[in-house]
């Protein structure tokens, strides 16, 4: 059980040339599940791994429980990892894999014994005990790497992306397991994974991380629970990473500001009412406008409409995306319907974006308040 | 996995055979011929493979057993070959052992640790032992003539002067179980480290169980080398009684008369610890040692 503190963390592999990571400020309670979440090369596992010892912080300061543990060796944090790779001791069978850590640290065989067995039984593994890895299957394996930094009795768990390995099915039943295993243990645990279904359901609170842009000040995006994320993002990168499809996105200008609503002109000459406060913003100043795929509604005007072409349909039996073309975007913007049997490529169809789902973010893609969104506590 | 296979192959696959066992002839026949000249009455190089008057005098003379001639006379073993041998098995166990633990750990650092000069150490190794050890004989014999003055059990004439010598062929072993340490996935040692383990405990724990194969053959390697060796051997070794088999067995050629016979016994023993070495650590050598660890 840890309080995990982060303060102004930074990562430089190369005295400080390049960066990593940058002034990630975090403070983990007791007991609270977190993920980290970001795209590849955002440096979220090697925030773990700097969190168990594995890499040396360049700067900025790690406390578990208090104590500064930046010099402390990874033996001496008494935090618990899961590898994606699994890592385990191939020549030991699973029960020597799982208490090898206690064997190292001297414990008494029938403490070593209880454990083992206690950790077994939580991860229903005492049929396998005397089976080595290699005649096991991906997921018994990821239990078993589980298992082992269960017996350790770690203040901290650290998972790098436990599942990404399993196949679909194994995936979503290890998730609750790992679900399970957290509400029953109460360790605090940290959670990387690139898959955000797992960040939202296994998280109380999620870190967002972005790749390190040149001159930004951090690569911290946001840090909330999994649905502030959603109804809240802090800016255009969270609303873009959060959810799936992804976010559309308008460009525009402030054609009427305030405190409850807005309107927002798009640059095909469309005018649209979205509930934001943008009360501190000049009418004229370029906007960009975001609506989720699943908010949207195709063929209905309510008068906060666009028009666009459809370009593809992808249908997935209890819904279908429709793929349509818009002249504010380059790409597509997608709509999500129930079904889409009458709709064919190449027709143009109107697409209304309820006020109240709309988000709008600056130039600089800091979000402005939405005004009629579900609030969060954080 | 039967798959099917054309007529044709079988075809090839006898001929396979038939090129193998020739193959493996051309390899035996000077082991033969050797053995063939052991047994042989007198000392003859030449002759037929299957002796016509075999004999066992060579053989009573190598193990070290007085020999009586037909005429009733006695022949002396001219030489020490049992302590040779015992020497050679000394050296070669013990210069093995110690190229294993130094070569083990030199190449955990080349294949773990960050430092500097690394790579440039790394090819230095490699282009320094590519000259060969006859090359620096000078060099070696002086250096051990000097050693001696200090340490008089490392000087010229001794066993343990050998010994060290035989410990500079350590660079290709190095090359060799860094390679292998580097198939082995880092996150075991780093599991290791969170497991509690220091450094040592999880090279010792984790990746030196795994390393076994190589080891057994760096070991078997290092062995042959050293039983084989020649050169450094004989600049050293100087009295009978410390000689190395391979030296001492050219004590049977001498300018005018060479003990054909003789020599060959002796050289069938000095195959008979690299044997018994090989077959003992065969069963190390196995595959798939690491496989399951990591998710591949």
């Amino acid at each position: 059980m840890a309080e995990v503190k982060l303060v102004s963390i930074s990562k430089s592999y190369d005295q400080g040339k390049t960066w990593t990571l940058k002034d990630i400020n975090l403070n983990i309670d007791n007991g609270e599940f977190i993920a980290f979440i970001g795209p590849s090369g955002c440096g979220k596992s090697t925030l773990l791994r700097m969190i168990c010892g594995l890499e040396d912080i360049t700067s900025g300061e790690l406390s578990i429980n208090g104590e500064r543990v930046n010099d402390r060796p990874p033996n001496e944090r008494r935090a618990g990892m899961v590898f994606q790779s699994y890592a385990l001791y191939p020549h030991m069978s699973v029960a020597e894999n799982m208490a090898f850590g206690l064997k190292l640290a001297k414990a008494k065989k029938d403490v070593i014994d209880e454990r083992v067995g206690e950790a077994a039984r939580i991860l229903q593994l005492q049929a396998l005990l005397e089976r080595k890895p290699k005649a096991m299957s991906g997921g018994q394996r990821q239990r078993v790497a589980i298992g082992r930094s269960i017996v350790q009795q770690p203040r901290v768990f650290l998972f790098d992306e436990p599942l990404s390995n399993l196949d679909v099915a194994l995936r979503v039943q290890m998730r609750q397991e790992i679900a399970r295993l957290h509400r029953r243990l109460k360790t605090t645990s940290i959670y990387v994974t690139h898959d955000q279904v797992e960040a939202m359901t296994l998280a109380d609170h999620i870190v967002v991380l972005s790749p390190l842009a040149q001159d930004a000040t951090t690569n911290l995006e946001q840090v909330g629970k999994p649905l502030e994320l959603y109804h809240h993002p802090a800016n255009l990168f969270v609303a873009g990473f959060i959810g799936s499809p992804k976010m559309n996105f308008f460009d525009g200008v402030i054609e009427q500001n305030g405190e409850e609503e807005s309107r927002i002109r798009l640059t095909t000459g469309e005018s649209l009412k979205a509930y934001v406060n943008t009360s501190k913003a000049d009418i004229g100043v370029r906007v960009i406008l975001g609506i989720r795929p699943e908010h949207t509604l195709a063929e209905t005007d309510n008068g906060n409409s666009v028009d666009g072409r459809i370009e593809a349909l992808e249908r997935l039996g209890a819904e279908s995306f429709i793929y349509m073309s818009h002249d504010t975007i380059r790409e597509h913007f997608i709509v999500r319907v129930e079904d889409s049997l009458r709709r064919e490529e190449g027709s143009r169809i109107r697409v209304e974006l309820p006020p109240e789902h709309c988000y709008l973010f600056d130039a600089k893609g800091i979000a402005f308040r939405r005004t009629r969104a579900p609030e969060i506590d954080h | 996995m039967a798959m099917v296979q054309s007529r044709n192959l079988k075809y090839r696959v006898w001929t396979a055979r038939i090129v193998m066992w020739l193959f493996l002839l051309v390899i035996l026949f000077p082991f033969f011929m050797i053995i063939s000249v052991s047994l042989r009455t007198g000392n003859f190089a030449t002759g037929s493979l299957i002796p016509e008057n075999p004999s066992l005098e060579h053989w009573y003379l190598a193990l070290g057993i007085p020999w009586e001639n037909a005429d009733g006379s006695i022949t002396q073993p001219p030489f020490p070959v049992l302590t040779w041998l015992w020497n050679s098995i000394k050296v070669a166990i013990t210069s093995s052992a110690m190229i294993l633990i130094l070569a083990t750990t030199g190449a955990y650092a080349f294949a773990r640790l960050r430092f500097r000069f690394k790579q440039q150490m790394l090819t230095a190794m490699m282009i320094l032992q590519m000259f060969p050890a006859v090359l620096a004989l000078v060099a070696i014999y002086s250096l051990f003539d000097q050693i001696g003055d200090y340490i008089p059990w490392l000087g010229l004439d001794s066993l343990g002067s050998v010994t060290l010598a035989y410990l500079g062929g350590m660079a290709l072993h190095i090359w060799l179980i860094k390679g292998y340490f580097e198939t082995i996935d880092n996150s075991l040692e780093e599991a290791a480290a969170i497991d509690g383990a220091t450094p040592w405990q999880a090279f010792r724990f984790v990746l030196l169980p795994l390393s076994v194969p190589i080891l057994a053959v760096v070991f078997i390697l290092a062995f042959i080398a050293s039983i084989a060796e020649y050169p450094v051997a004989s600049v050293l070794l100087q009295s009978m009684d410390n000689l190395t088999l391979a030296v001492g067995s050219r004590q049977y050629l001498n300018p005018q008369n060479y003990l054909w016979g003789d020599f060959a016994a002796a050289a069938v023993l000095s195959g008979l610890p690299i044997t018994v070495i090989f077959l003992a650590c065969q069963r190390w050598i196995v595959g798939g040692l690491t496989s399951g660890g990591v998710k591949g």
